[in-house]
């Protein structure tokens, strides 16, 4: 199992580092919702503007990574794939791949974002573990919900609708973590909130195990 | 379920609550007052939804293990019923907090928790909606229902406890609860709960039942 997952993941790898035109167009997302806010703002943004800007393109970031993730495995090569693998040993490959992804993304992002906007959190490490708790909390969540968006055939579309309600009180926690970060330079202040996100990804990922086998057989 | 007791039970539970809720002496809370008895009309709603959407998850559950189709109808009426009753348990909040915060909504955590699960059980049935094969309807239906329960229960069962509301109990707000354990409220509270509980099953019942009817026609 362990085994299948790591291979797993390393195939999404490499088919990500063979065809990188999604990478880039992420990058490329983020890098132009930065400048587009730095244009919009000129500069000068006040705190909760910059939290919650900085979020809402961390979300749509996330939406826009996961859209994707199951269109080969469900559609083209799902035979192929059910001959080969365990369905729980998928979901937790594609869960692990596109949190790091997510993850590496939104680091990429608050850098860029902080070039052009300024940087006003003084709580670095917590911010840090805020986002990388918070990006996988995401990342679990999309990719379950793009799993059962594609299994509709209305991909787009349904992905926002099933995806946004579940995901605000994960954005007003992240939110409000930030929040903190804003002052308070130290760890033990947010974790109650850390500790919330924590708790989100286990319960996603949770429910991703032992729902996707439902899912995955037709 | 095929008995008539538990609709009996049910019809004088509430009849027993609403006469008790108006009628039965109350606590004198300051801001609250009277409209503290808005607690057996308005919190009654919640509890019977929370009920509701359960016994839809167990349906959901017991669907995805036997594929039988019957589960799915069971699943879908119990949380469009359950819907209602947030609904009815929202309009009746919202009309509390006209007398006692002034307006009709607040930014306030346990609001927000239910605008959210409003909304997660409304995406539920767009996605009901958007699939035309039956059987993969109700089981990915039932999946992002079992999904949706569970993030419910975290929203409005964790979330509001980080942070202060403004509703009674929490942040020093007058409650019954917290400040004398008033016996005579919990006397009609409780009996009140189980009583909408009884009824939106009933009303889930007969809308199945309807269902069925009209799914066997269509089959005809």
């Amino acid at each position: 199992m362990l085994n299948e997952v790591k291979e797993l993941v390393l195939k999404d790898i490499r088919l990500n580092g063979r065809d990188r035109n999604a990478l880039y167009s992420m990058l490329l997302y983020v890098l132009c919702t930065s400048y587009v806010a730095y244009l919009s703002f000129e500069g000068n943004i006040d705190e909760k503007s910059w939290i919650a800007l900085f979020w809402i393109i961390g979300l749509f970031a996330g939406i826009n990574a996961c859209l994707q993730s199951f269109k080969k495995e469900l559609n083209q090569q799902s035979l192929f794939f059910y001959t080969l693998a365990h369905p729980k040993a998928i979901i937790l490959a594609k869960t692990i791949f596109n949190s790091t992804l997510l993850i590496v993304l939104t680091l990429i992002s608050y850098f860029i974002y902080s070039l052009f906007l300024g940087n006003p959190i003084t709580a670095n490490l917590s911010f840090i573990l805020c986002i990388i708790l918070g990006s996988s909390a995401l990342a679990s969540t999309l990719t379950l919900v793009s799993a059962i968006a594609t299994k509709t055939n209305n991909n787009a579309g349904l992905m926002a609708v099933l995806s946004m309600p579940l995901l605000f009180p994960l954005l007003l926690n992240l939110i409000q973590t930030s929040e903190i970060c804003l002052s308070e330079n130290n760890l033990f202040v947010a974790s109650n909130q850390l500790l919330f996100l924590a708790l989100l990804n286990i319960v996603s990922v949770l429910l991703s195990y032992l729902l996707f086998p439902y899912l995955w057989r037709d | 379920m095929q008995s008539k007791w538990w609709k009996i039970l049910g019809i004088l539970l509430v009849l027993y609550s609403i006469i008790g809720g108006l009628l039965f002496p109350v606590p004198q809370l300051n801001i609250l007052n009277e409209t503290i008895r808005n607690l057996y009309f308005h919190v009654t709603m919640w509890f019977s939804m929370i009920f509701l959407m359960l016994f839809s998850m167990i349906q959901s559950i017991r669907y995805l293990n036997g594929m039988d189709r019957t589960r799915d109808i069971k699943a879908e009426t119990l949380a469009s019923t359950g819907m209602f009753m947030g609904i009815l348990g929202l309009v009746t909040g919202m009309i509390w907090a006209q007398f006692t915060w002034g307006t009709f909504w607040v930014n306030d955590p346990k609001l927000n928790g239910t605008a959210v699960t409003m909304l997660i059980y409304l995406a539920y049935f767009i996605l009901r909606n958007s699939i035309e094969n039956e059987d993969s309807r109700g089981r990915i239906a039932a999946i992002y229902n079992i999904i949706a329960f569970v993030m419910m229960i975290v929203f409005i069962g964790v979330l509001p406890r980080m942070t202060d509301s403004l509703h009674p109990g929490n942040g020093g707000n007058p409650a019954f609860g917290n400040y004398d354990l008033d016996s005579n409220m919990r006397m009609v509270f409780y009996p009140a709960v189980i009583g909408w509980i009884l009824i939106g099953s009933w009303i889930a019942q007969l809308r199945y039942r309807i269902k069925v009817l009209e799914f066997n026609n269509e089959i005809k």
